[in-house]
């Protein structure tokens, strides 16, 4: 798996990226999902992200590119309409 | 603006590569070592439509030309945060990216689709919009894009030969998992 940005996030990143991968691949793509076991180690993962971004100064860029990517969450989280194309102006 | 497009097919199924999709920049992929980190900033499952969503923060080292460094004072180290759905229903995945670092120079928009044209070939279909902010010379404007087209195909390149490392190295654990899960059941 790939490294956080910072290394003392490693080791609880690999925790929870691990759970992510099997959840995704055993549980999610076959359409048996119903909980998140991961939560919690994705819950003590962010803790130590957090911390990382705001030393660095990465939340503040953050909060502006997340503002951007509400458009891009207007197309494909909506539901799918079939047969009918909508045509903005 | 420049404009970026790029197709590739992978001779996997539409599952192992959205599967691989997540490790793509993990040590069996020894070709895009410009990434060197890759963390998850905030994932959930829609309820409405089932679809995931995925914000990650990729972290490159990549050293820029040394005219744009001494202009722009530009470090190798640089974000790009990136926004993900998976539609497990229509078998799609769809990435979208920007810069986080050099925003005010240069504006990197990129989309990423990954949809299957068969039960065992997947397409990704790449497309990115490069466009530079800086006033001034149209000259500079110019260069700033075109060494960012450059820098995206080379990149492009190594992105498609480490990531066949990855689908290489991901069916070869699936399977092995696999058949040590079925001696365990035989064995009990």
């Amino acid at each position: 798996m790939s490294a956080s940005l910072a290394p003392e996030c490693n080791e609880v990143k690999e925790r929870y990226d691990s759970c992510f991968l099997k959840w995704y691949s055993d549980q999610y793509l076959r359409g048996k999902a119903t909980t998140d076991p991961c939560a919690d180690l994705f819950k003590d993962y962010k803790k130590c992200l957090t911390g990382a971004l705001k030393e660095r100064g990465i939340d503040k860029m953050l909060e502006e590119a997340r503002e951007d990517h509400k458009e891009s969450d207007a197309v494909n989280m909506r539901r799918k309409c079939k047969g009918v194309l909508y045509i903005s102006s | 603006m420049k404009v970026f497009s790029n197709e590739e097919t992978f001779d996997y199924s539409w599952e192992e590569v959205s599967t691989a999709n997540w490790r793509k920049y993990c040590p069996w992929n020894d070709k895009s070592t410009h990434v060197i980190a890759v963390d998850t900033l905030s994932r959930h499952v829609d309820t409405k439509t089932g679809i995931l969503r995925t914000e990650r923060l990729i972290t490159c080292k990549q050293s820029a030309p040394k005219w744009l460094s001494s202009l722009f004072g530009a470090s190798d180290t640089s974000h790009v945060f990136e926004t993900s759905y998976v539609d497990p229903e229509s078998k799609k995945v769809t990435m979208v990216s920007q810069n986080l670092t050099w925003s005010n120079i240069l504006s990197v928009r990129e989309s990423v689709v990954y949809q299957p044209l068969s039960a065992t070939r997947t397409q990704f279909k790449q497309d990115a919009k490069v466009t530079a902010l800086c006033g001034g010379w149209q000259k500079v404007k110019t260069a700033v894009e075109d060494n960012a087209v450059k820098t995206f195909k080379e990149n492009a390149i190594k992105g498609k030969e480490g990531f066949e490392a990855v689908l290489e190295m991901s069916r070869r654990v699936f399977s092995e998992e696999r058949q040590r899960e079925q001696e365990k059941i035989a064995a009990s």
